[in-house]
């Protein structure tokens, strides 16, 4: 009689912990089911849309808000640089490299929740790609970090995990064909404040 | 022994189901949904923030701080919706939602003719009574034709240096979501 008990107990509960662990799991995850990875980068290109599938669905319903359409642009996130190590708010980067085929594109720095972080300047971490100093060859390198740089930087303070945000506005690119083939620019740690 | 290893395996099978039911019911059971949020803060057919710039919680995901994004919640039972802005941006947006926050039809300013931001949703049915009469007012305006009721349509401007900002918040606030 015990045993039995104990027995549907262990069954319970590996069905409804493991069933709701796994989801949770699969949805918290930076890449699976719905990402494409490039890089260090990571955009979600049907999230949101009608006809997506369930973990995009579920993954847009979790956080209960309203995504970009693809007439209007492509978002991707970078949370680690290209060695792999997460990126911090106390060490610099150098995001170098070219940016694909867009109208024009942004790049900002954020916290976890994807706002953008106060740089306590009267500089904003956040960029545009119409208002930005390039190389001759058209490329461009943004510095990211606590300290003064020259050339195109963006501030940030304070420390804790940072989320950088490229979003490339009314690109062919976020019709999602051919995403996997795009070329975004490298995540380069400079340096860490000690 | 066996009845455990038996168990278990049950166990993994259940948590299957599990899976792919918690899967499937979180888009329909989830309460944080932006209709509702933006219900808390604006009637139907009301214009408000929605990157958070008033200081609430942002409805839209990634909010550029280069974009400022406004949003109206409208229901299509009421008649046709019209919106229309005075004045021009850099670059506008626009993506309409349904209740449930799946992005249904998006545009941006290429789409309008001189980019002017003026566009009527409405339902098929609306759209065949409006192909019968177009009322001359409504002759440049784009139609969106969407198969649902209640959604909410959100629309975002760049915003390309600070001296753009005041310029951009007098056009999203000129915008006026109308029924017809």
């Amino acid at each position: 009689m015990f045993r039995t008990v104990f027995l549907v107990l262990v069954t319970l509960v590996i069905a409804v912990g493991g069933g709701a662990a796994s989801v949770w799991y699969t949805l918290q995850a930076q890449e699976g089911v719905g990402a494409t990875t490039i890089g260090s980068w990571t955009a979600y290109p049907s999230m949101g849309a009608p006809d997506a599938d369930p973990y995009s669905k579920a993954r847009a319903a979790r956080e209960g808000l309203l995504t970009l359409g693809k007439a209007e642009g492509l978002a991707f996130f970078a949370t680690r640089d290209t060695g792999g190590e997460e990126l911090s708010r106390r060490c610099s980067y150098l995001v170098e490299g070219a940016a694909p085929l867009a109208r024009f594109w942004t790049l900002y720095a954020a916290d976890r929740s994807l706002t953008m972080i106060s740089s306590e300047r009267r500089r904003k971490p956040a960029l545009q790609s119409l208002d930005l100093l390039r190389n001759p060859d058209n490329s461009f390198a943004v510095a990211i970090g606590p300290d003064v740089t020259p050339g195109n930087w963006l501030p940030v303070s304070g420390d804790g995990p940072m989320v950088l945000v490229l979003t490339l506005y009314d690109t062919p690119v976020a019709g999602g064909i051919g995403v996997e083939d795009v070329v975004l620019p490298q995540v380069l740690k400079a340096g860490c404040r000690a | 022994m066996l009845r455990f290893l038996y168990a278990i395996l049950l166990g993994l099978v259940g948590a299957g189901i599990v899976h792919i039911a918690v899967l499937l019911l979180l888009p329909t059971l989830t309460e944080r949904d932006a209709w509702s949020r933006l219900a808390n803060a604006a009637d139907l057919y009301v214009v408000t923030p929605a990157d958070g710039s008033d200081g609430s919680q942002p409805v839209i995901e990634a909010p550029d701080p280069l974009f400022s994004a406004v949003a109206c919640r409208f229901d299509l039972e009421d008649g046709p919706v019209r919106l229309k802005a005075d004045g021009s941006v850099p670059f506008w947006s626009a993506s309409i939602y349904g209740r449930s926050g799946d992005n249904l039809y998006n545009f941006n300013d290429r789409t309008a003719a001189g980019s002017a931001l003026d566009f009527v949703m409405v339902t098929p049915t609306q759209m065949i009574e409006m192909r019968k009469d177009l009322p001359a007012e409504l002759e440049s305006s784009i139609f969106v034709e969407v198969d649902v009721d209640e959604g909410i349509v959100v629309l975002r401007s760049f915003v390309p240096d600070e001296s753009w900002r005041s310029i951009v918040s007098t056009y999203l606030k000129s915008i006026a979501c109308t029924t017809q």
